[in-house]
């Protein structure tokens, strides 16, 4: 236990994105984006920077469940939460290793939490600094309603006939 | 609308939301304030804490869906302090999927023009992330958030600060915005490193006192008292007296 006392107990820092967002003057949309996702703005680095958490995660998943079998498209869960946010991250973070275009059929989604939304904003913009690319097929009524009750339907590209929450 | 309205708020659970509403308020309230809480909370439990505990009262549930006035549904609940209780409806607006932007624009225009004898109006909010804490934003100019001195409650707090950080920007308002630290439990060193992380990234804005982790908190809300009502003079009680101060005097670390 004595030789516990001098490490740091908080390992990952959630809130280091808080720092980043306000030190970044680049475009407004970009701003907006970075302060759109709150955890996984360090997960975004880590797409482009292979920081070892993040790899390391990568490769876990690489190993587990091959992901080139999904041939670029992925089924969003019909419930999608903070609880299963992570693996679902790590699911497209594979599929970005290995495709330049990633459909996700999110035709099925009857709840979606602001954690998922906000991951899918990270990941959209991660894949276009990537030079690749992320659509949604489908997304289903419930889909459409949250990211327009958030905002951020437009930055997903979700198509939609009906006005925006704002 | 009332001097100040201030959504205590939290995604996550567990992090003392509903405890930190009944006392602070009632805190408020012993210090001469006029206050009014609102239950934005389905679950009810800030009426309960309070000793409101009729499950089929109308309140809140009934304002926002047009159905009454504010005024009707203010329930007097200690010297100074008036309560509005979440309604067996309220789950009912957290499903809507219709209405565009009126949905989260619900609260604020019951508000308006109403309570305005009322020193501080706190919104007790559930703890997701949907549409009714959604109208807690829209109506409220201030935020207040309990924290607890954990790892996952940082995450959760990352998560929220997205979240007001884009209905800031929408609104195009800045939120006056205060933490606390509850639930501490000042014996854990992580308790004090999760502190260190918040003063890093809130400077200026973690109110002075923490509130200590203590049994009396958890048993109150059972006798439908607040730590002022049930043990006036534990260290309950003086660490939400003196939040109470910070509060009114913008006292932080």
């Amino acid at each position: 236990m004595a030789e516990k006392n001098d490490k740091d107990l908080i390992g990952f820092d959630p809130l280091a994105w808080m720092n980043e967002s306000e030190a970044e003057t680049t475009s407004e949309e970009e701003t907006v984006v970075t302060s759109a996702q709150p955890s996984v703005s360090d997960t975004t680095e880590t797409v482009s920077s292979e920081s070892l958490s993040v790899q390391q995660a990568t490769e876990s998943v690489s190993e587990s469940e091959a992901p080139n079998d999904e041939g670029g498209k992925l089924t969003l869960d019909a419930t999608l939460n903070i609880q299963n946010v992570s693996h679902l991250y790590e699911q497209v973070l594979v599929l970005l290793e290995g495709q330049d275009k990633i459909e996700i059929d999110a035709s099925s989604v009857i709840a979606i939490d602001t954690a998922t939304l906000q991951l899918l904003i990270v990941l959209k913009q991660s894949a276009v600094k990537l030079g690749k690319e992320i659509v949604f097929d489908f997304p289903s009524d419930k889909f459409i309603d949250s990211a327009e009750l958030l905002g951020l339907a437009e930055m997903l590209e979700i198509d939609q006939a009906a006005a925006g929450f704002f | 609308m009332a001097e100040r309205v201030v959504a205590i708020i939290n995604q996550k659970g567990g992090v003392g939301k509903t405890t930190t509403s009944t006392n602070l308020t009632h805190a408020l309230a012993k210090a001469g304030k006029k206050v009014t809480v609102i239950d934005l909370d389905p679950q009810g439990h800030l009426a309960v804490s309070f000793g409101v505990v009729n499950p089929k009262r109308p309140g809140l549930d009934e304002i926002m869906l047009g159905d009454a006035d504010v005024s009707n549904m203010l329930v007097p609940v200690r010297e100074n302090l008036q309560l509005i209780v979440a309604g067996p409806r309220l789950q009912e607006i957290e499903q809507l999927s219709q209405g565009g932007a009126q949905r989260g624009d619900l609260l604020r225009k019951a508000l308006h023009e109403n309570l305005n004898d009322q020193d501080f109006v706190f919104i007790d909010c559930p703890p997701s992330s949907g549409v009714l804490v959604a109208n807690a934003l829209f109506a409220a100019d201030e935020i207040l958030i309990p924290m607890t001195s954990d790892f996952l409650a940082l995450q959760g707090l990352s998560h929220m600060m997205g979240t007001i950080k884009r209905f800031e920007k929408v609104l195009k308002k800045k939120y006056k915005m205060s933490l606390v630290m509850s639930r501490y439990v000042t014996t854990r060193r992580i308790s004090k490193e999760v502190l260190k992380k918040m003063l890093k990234y809130f400077p200026n804005q973690v109110l002075s006192t923490v509130i200590r982790e203590t049994a009396l908190l958890a048993e109150c809300p059972s006798f439908g008292k607040t730590i002022l009502d049930y043990r006036p003079s534990s260290r309950s009680a003086r660490d939400f007296r003196s939040l109470a101060q910070d509060f009114l005097e913008g006292r932080v670390m």
